[in-house]
């Protein structure tokens, strides 16, 4: 069996929706910054593989500004929930509703 | 026309529904084939053997977090570096330009780390 | 196979990117004071901030006298300046330059780092400036998160306060989820389009093979850009962020911030899908009605100021949406009426935040009933009060009634019954909000002070400038609404 683009699409499309429902569901903190890793990297597979398929290089590019990005949000993501932390341990996201919508 | 609307966003619905769908079946087709006899033993952390003593958990050093979080900023900024390498005699000046602006504003964010002393090993 | 092309040196128009360089470099010498002088320096970022949000919009109004030169396309059509841009870098400079007045005295007050903030504040507008001009997916992605980043640790400025560590982490949360949505919504369109500029995917979108799959997309990317609008029902982060946040910050979150969201939704949904104006009009459509609805049926039971704005501003979102729902048959008049909504709304919404801020220094607290009596001991402050909150419920002559106006010109534009019906729902729920904004003028000017303490209000020299500016903006636009530059036509260039 040959591997298509249509397969990494598909990849991606799983990965993503992996990411996401994770991200729902999951109330740990730091669990849910790995879903949101999980669908960033579903949307770098998804631009490479249109990249590839499209023969352009734009895609590629896209790549290194997500991976940029997402690792500066990873680290923003992290102080702020050591800090939320030092002051509660053992935090859910749940626990974390002094403030109600 | 709107029948033709409304199966556009079909896929939307399907979309949603294989999201769901993958991680239900994921998680139940676990819990089919998994067995579930839990006892005491089986919860204690296996240390080669050796009965464990204290808790499994303990806090590493908050500093190596400091550091670790500054490594991945300055590591993965890094990655704009190779591209550039690459093609550098072709960029010329207005390349090498460009780079020293952008190692400029890196050296920036290190420069107000070491000011403000996380980098000091307290 | 790829294959490694000549290097042709890009040609940058450096008048063009002037506003940016110009910020970028101020922010940089901010960050070199605070490193070379530390403590000492403090005094003085504030200040040096500002004049350096003035002196970016030096080359923005040169631009603007400049104006035969525009549209300034650059990097393939990737970077436009036309005026549409220029009146929003405008905009967005000066909302700046309001926020930091704001914030000086509140950050040297109280306990927190202050050359920080104003690197972070002017990094985020240096992403705004960008995404005035940003025409591609990637520059307008990079844009947002430039924005957004500096915004997510701001918040949890305080940071011995836990409501403050949470109001950033929810934010961030949700922040970044949206980013992921519209990210996989891009690459989607990128996959189609073989191309990143919007006005290239636009011709694209044309052909009708795998419609579904360009539904997706576009649903995705309107659901993020929903996100950091704060649309119902995405908007479950505003209020909690809002009321946990450093109160200036909060009024950066709900003007600046939620405008630098609105230029990319328009930019995108204007420029990118003018042909799957039939997948893109009804979601705005729901979003815009459901925004404005929901925004105002819970802004009504709050009994926290800055709580009750926030929900005031998720329901002028919807005001703001709303020209969205209609964009494919009159795209120009749409892009004309958000644009001049978010100025004057940037204007009411910063006035707002200053009174509560200024009276904050005195009643250190933001419940609604310590309003009680304020037009006793603060006569001034409450009618300045008074004209923001009538701008904001749409009452003549204040700016908040013409941009209203201008939305519901262009809802009745295309004659459709779609168009009517949500200028309709709008006018109703003009009436609604003019219930809450009442009850807190009922507060303020017939009802006696809570503690029986009549001190006067200090109010500091850069409070004194914000209210100011906010107040002759929220004035003037409201009587003569020509002031408000028009921003033409959205520029569709490809070289």
């Amino acid at each position: 069996m040959e591997v298509t683009e249509t397969w990494y699409l598909l990849l991606s499309a799983l990965l993503f929706a992996l990411g996401a429902t994770g991200l729902l569901i999951r109330r740990n903190p730091l669990v849910m910054f790995m879903c949101v890793e999980l669908m960033l990297n579903a949307v770098n597979i998804s631009f490479v593989a249109f990249s590839n398929a499209l023969d352009d290089l734009s895609g590629q590019t896209a790549v290194f500004f997500v991976l940029v990005v997402a690792a500066a949000e990873v680290v923003v993501g992290l102080s702020l929930t050591v800090a939320v932390l030092r002051r509660r341990p053992e935090a859910t996201a749940d626990d974390i509703a002094s403030l109600r919508g | 026309m709107y029948s033709d609307f409304l199966r556009d966003y079909l896929i939307v619905v399907f979309f949603g529904i294989l999201a769901f769908a993958v991680v239900g079946a994921f998680i139940g087709l676990a819990s089919l084939v998994r067995p579930d006899r839990p006892s005491e033993a089986k919860n204690t952390a296996y240390e080669s053997g050796v009965d464990p003593v204290d808790g499994g958990w303990s806090q590493s050093q908050i500093r190596y977090y400091i550091f670790a979080l500054l490594f991945v900023m300055f590591d993965v900024e890094a990655v704009f570096i190779f591209p550039w390498a690459t093609r550098l005699e072709e960029y010329g000046m207005f390349g090498l330009v460009e780079m020293t602006i952008f190692i400029f504003i890196l050296a920036l964010g290190l420069g107000y780390a070491w000011r403000k002393g996380v980098l000091r090993w307290v | 196979m790829l294959i490694a092309q000549e290097f042709v040196r890009p040609i940058i128009d450096w008048h063009g990117v002037a506003p940016e360089l110009t910020l970028l470099a101020i922010g940089a010498m901010v960050t070199l004071v605070d490193i070379i002088w530390n403590e000492k320096a403090q005094r003085i970022i504030p200040t040096l901030t500002g004049l350096g949000f003035l002196a970016a919009l030096l080359p923005v109004l040169t631009l603007w006298s400049d104006r035969d030169e525009l549209p300034r396309v650059m990097w393939d059509g990737a970077y436009v300046v036309d005026e549409y841009s220029l009146v929003l870098k405008g905009l967005f400079l000066v909302s700046a330059y309001v926020v930091v007045l704001l914030a000086t005295n509140y950050m040297h007050d109280g306990d927190y780092y202050e050359g920080e903030f104003y690197q972070l504040v002017s990094a985020s507008v240096v992403g705004m400036l960008v995404m005035t001009s940003a025409r591609d997916l990637i520059s307008i992605f990079v844009a947002i998160e430039l924005i957004s980043i500096p915004a997510y640790l701001m918040a949890a400025w305080r940071k011995r306060d836990l409501k403050s560590n949470e109001a950033g982490l929810k934010y961030m949360l949700m922040g970044v989820f949206a980013s992921a949505l519209m990210l996989y919504g891009m690459s989607l369109l990128y996959g189609f389009a073989g191309d990143t500029r919007l006005a290239a995917i636009a011709p694209a979108l044309r052909s009708s093979e795998s419609i579904p799959l360009i539904t997706l997309a576009v649903v995705f990317v309107v659901v993020g850009f929903g996100f950091k609008v704060s649309a119902v029902p995405f908007h479950t982060w505003a209020p909690d962020t809002y009321e946990g946040a450093p109160t200036p910050l909060t009024a950066f979150l709900a003007v600046a911030s939620k405008a630098a969201g609105f230029v990319a939704l328009m930019s995108v949904v204007i420029v990118a899908f003018p042909e799957q104006s039939g997948v893109a009009e009804p979601l705005l459509w729901v979003l815009a009605a459901v925004t404005m609805t929901v925004g105002n049926l819970i802004a009504m039971r709050q009994t926290n100021i800055v709580r009750m704005l926030a929900y005031s501003g998720i329901a002028q979102a919807g005001y703001m949406i709303a020209p969205l729902a209609v964009f494919g048959d009159v795209p120009s008049s749409a892009a004309r009426a958000i644009v001049i909504y978010l100025v004057i709304y940037a204007a009411m919404n910063l006035g707002a935040f200053a009174v509560v801020i200024t009276a904050a220094r005195k009643t250190r607290s933001g419940e609604i009933s310590s309003y009680g009596g304020l037009f006793q001991y603060a006569p001034g402050l409450a009618v300045l009060m008074t004209l923001f909150l009538f701008s904001l419920a749409g009452i003549p002559p204040f700016g908040g009634w013409y941009a209203k106006y201008q939305v519901f010109l262009v809802l009745v534009e295309p004659a459709t019954t779609a168009g009517y019906v949500l200028a309709a729902i709008g006018a109703v729920n003009a009436v609604l909000a003019a219930f809450y904004y009442l009850s807190i003028m009922k507060q303020m000017w017939f009802m006696p002070e809570p503690n029986g303490d009549h001190t006067r209000v200090q109010i500091t020299p850069s409070l004194q400038a914000a209210l100011a500016i906010t107040a002759i903006v929220t004035l003037v636009t409201g009587v003569l609404p020509g002031v408000i530059p028009d921003v033409g036509d959205l520029v569709v260039a490809l070289p």
